[in-house]
C-alpha cells in the first residue's frame, strides 16, 4: 500500500467524524443530550451526595466525572443507534454504501464524531463542579490524562460502532435507547462503585466499555496508581467491538443487499 | 354534457351540542391516543415506559441509597410516581404538536367542533396511561425495593396519584400547545421531565434543596402531589394530605387552562398569519 492510501482512510474517518459533529450540532436533541443533560445530572449527583452529608467517602470530582461519563454514554447510545437508520431516511445510505470508499470507515468517522461530541459532557460538568459546588481541578496523574481520554474515546467509538450495526435490525432505534441508558449508567459503575452493586453484576459491568473508560480517566484524576490496566482494557475491548462491528456491518449489509431492503424504512 | 343527479341527505350538525361536544371529548380523544402518540405500539411501549422506568428506578434506588444512606424504597415511591410523568408529558406533547406534523391539524381547526371538548378529550387517555405505568413501578418497587404502602390509606395515596397525573399531563398540554411552534417540541418536553427529577423531591427532599430551587418546586405541578402519595403511603389520610392533593388539583387546572388559552391563541393567530402549515 503506497504512503497516499495509507493516508486516505484516516483523512476519510477524519473527515466524516467533524462532518457528523457539526452535524449533531444542529440537533436540538444532541445540544439536550450533550451541553444540558449532564448538568442536570451533574447537579442531582451533588446535591444527593450533599443531602447524604458527605460524599460517601467520595470526592466531588468523583461525582463530575461519572455524571459527565453518563452524557457520553447518552450521546453515543442516541447518536451511534440512529446513525444507519438516519442515513436511510435521509436517502444517503444507497450512497455511501456504493461509494468506492469503505463504508466501515464511514461509519467509523460518524460513531466517533459521536462520541467526540459526547465528550464535551465531561467538560460541562467539571466546569459546572467548580463554578457552583467549588470543586478543586486535580490529577494525580496529569500526563495519563490524555491518553485515558484517548483511549475512552476510541473505545466508545467502536462501541457505538457495535450499537449502530445491531441497532438497525430494531425498527425504532430510539426506544432501545431509552432501554439501555439507565442500566449502563448503573452497572458501569459511573456513579455507584461496581463493588457496592450484588456480585453477579460486576462480570456485566466488566464487559462495557465505560466501566473501563471511566475507571481510566479517574484513575488518572484521582487514582492511586496509573491506570494501565483500565487503559488497556479499552483498547482490548474496542478491537473486540471493532471485529464484531465489522461482522455484523457485513451481515446486514449482505441481508439488505439479498432483500432488496437498502433504503427501506 | 348529461348530469347525474344525486341526493344527498341533509345532515344536521349541531356543533354547540352537548351530544356533539361528548362525542369529539370522547372519542377525540381514544383517536388521538392510537393515532398521534408516537409510543403507542409495543415495539416502543414496552422498552421505553416499561423497562426504561424499570431500571431508573433501580438506578435511583442504587444511588440514592449509596449516596445518602435513605431507604431504596423512598427513591423508588419517587420514581415510580415520576414515571407517570414521562409518560403523561411525551404523551400530551404529542396528543396535541403531532396534529400539526401529521398534517391533520388544519382539518382539525376547519372544524366547528367544541375546542374546550377537543382539548380536554386528549387528557383521559393518557390519565389511564400515566397511572398504568406508574402503578407498574409501584410494582416493581414493591416486590424489588422494600415499598410498602399502608393498606388503611392506599385509597387516599391513590387519589394524590391520580392528582399528580393529571397536573403532568396539564403541563403536557401546555408543552404540546408551546411545540405547535417550535420544531421540536420534545426538548421541552425531555427537560419538563428532568426538570421533575431535579426539583420535584423525586430523590431529594424538596426541603434540603437550595431556596430558589425550591420556589421552582412549588410551581411545578408533580411536587405537592408526590409529596402527597409519599406520606399516605405511610398512613396519612385524607384530612392530613387532602390539602395538598387540593393543591396539586389546583397546580394542574392552571396549567391547563393556560395550555387551553395558548392553544386557542395559536389557532387565532395562525389563522391571522396565515401559518398554520408552517414549520
Amino acid at each position: 500500500m503506497s504512503g497516499l492510501n495509507r493516508v486516505r482512510p484516516l483523512r476519510l474517518v477524519w473527515f466524516v467524524t467533524w462532518f457528523n459533529v457539526r452535524m449533531l450540532l444542529t440537533s436540538e436533541f444532541f445540544i439536550l443530550t450533550t451541553f444540558i443533560t449532564p448538568l442536570i445530572f451533574a447537579t442531582l449527583a451533588f446535591l444527593l451526595f450533599r443531602s447524604g452529608g458527605g460524599t460517601a467517602g467520595q470526592t466531588l470530582l468523583y461525582v463530575a466525572l461519572g455524571s459527565g461519563m453518563m452524557g457520553v454514554w447518552s450521546t453515543t447510545l442516541f447518536g451511534c443507534g440512529g446513525a444507519i437508520a438516519w442515513q436511510r431516511w435521509e436517502g444517503t445510505l444507497e450512497l455511501l454504501v456504493n461509494a468506492p470508499s469503505r463504508y466501515d470507515f464511514i461509519l467509523a468517522g460518524q460513531t466517533l464524531g459521536t462520541v467526540v461530541l459526547g465528550f464535551y459532557g465531561i467538560v460541562a460538568t467539571l466546569a459546572w463542579g467548580v463554578v457552583l459546588f467549588g470543586m478543586p481541578i486535580e490529577a494525580s496523574f496529569p500526563l495519563m490524562l490524555p491518553f485515558s481520554l484517548l483511549a475512552a474515546v476510541i473505545s466508545l467509538g467502536a462501541l457505538g460502532m457495535l450499537i449502530a450495526t445491531t441497532f438497525v435490525l430494531y425498527r425504532h432505534a430510539n426506544a432501545l435507547g431509552n432501554m439501555l441508558e439507565y442500566p449502563i449508567w448503573l452497572i458501569a459503575g459511573l456513579l455507584v462503585p461496581i463493588s457496592a452493586l450484588p456480585f453477579w453484576v460486576r462480570p456485566l459491568s466488566w464487559l462495557v466499555v465505560p466501566t473501563w473508560g471511566i475507571e481510566a480517566i479517574r484513575g488518572a484524576a484521582i487514582g492511586a496508581r496509573p491506570p494501565f490496566g483500565p487503559i488497556a482494557m479499552c483498547l482490548l475491548l474496542a478491537v473486540v467491538y471493532y471485529l464484531l462491528a465489522r461482522l455484523m456491518l457485513v451481515v446486514v449489509l449482505a441481508k439488505a443487499r439479498r432483500d432488496a431492503t437498502l433504503t427501506l424504512q | 354534457m348529461t348530469g347525474v343527479s344525486i341526493s344527498v341527505p341533509a345532515v344536521r350538525i349541531r356543533p354547540r351540542s352537548a351530544r356533539a361536544a361528548w362525542r369529539t371529548f370522547w372519542h377525540g380523544g381514544l383517536l388521538s391516543y392510537g393515532m398521534l402518540f408516537n409510543w403507542a405500539r409495543p415495539s416502543i411501549y414496552i422498552p421505553t415506559l416499561i423497562v426504561g422506568p424499570t431500571f431508573q428506578l433501580l438506578f435511583f434506588a442504587a444511588l440514592g441509597s449509596y449516596a445518602t444512606h435513605r431507604s431504596a424504597a423512598y427513591f423508588a415511591i419517587g420514581n415510580a410516581v415520576q414515571a407517570s410523568a414521562i409518560a403523561g408529558v411525551f404523551g400530551m406533547t404529542m396528543a396535541i404538536s403531532n396534529e400539526r406534523w401529521f398534517g391533520t391539524l388544519p382539518a382539525i381547526l376547519a372544524t366547528p367542533a367544541n375546542r374546550l371538548a377537543l382539548f380536554a378529550g386528549r387528557f383521559l387517555p393518557f390519565l389511564a396511561n400515566g397511572l398504568m405505568v406508574s402503578l407498574y413501578a409501584f410494582g416493581v418497587g414493591i416486590v424489588f425495593l422494600g415499598v410498602r404502602l399502608e393498606l388503611r390509606t392506599v385509597g387516599v395515596a391513590a387519589l394524590a396519584l391520580l392528582a399528580t397525573v393529571f397536573s403532568c399531563n396539564a403541563i403536557g398540554a401546555l408543552q404540546g400547545a408551546i411545540s405547535l411552534r417550535l420544531r421540536d417540541g420534545l426538548f421541552g418536553a425531555n427537560l419538563l421531565v428532568m426538570a421533575f427529577l431535579l426539583f420535584c423531591g423525586v430523590n431529594i427532599p424538596v426541603a434540603e434543596l437550595p431556596g430558589w430551587m425550591q420556589v421552582i418546586s412549588n410551581l411545578l405541578p408533580f411536587t405537592h402531589g408526590l409529596q402527597a402519595v409519599r406520606e399516605a403511603a405511610t398512613g396519612a389520610g385524607l384530612a392530613q394530605v387532602g390539602g395538598l392533593i387540593l393543591l396539586e388539583v389546583a397546580i394542574g387546572v392552571g396549567y391547563a387552562v393556560l395550555a387551553f388559552w395558548l392553544f386557542s391563541y395559536l389557532e387565532h393567530s395562525s389563522r391571522r398569519n396565515a401559518t398554520l402549515e408552517v414549520r
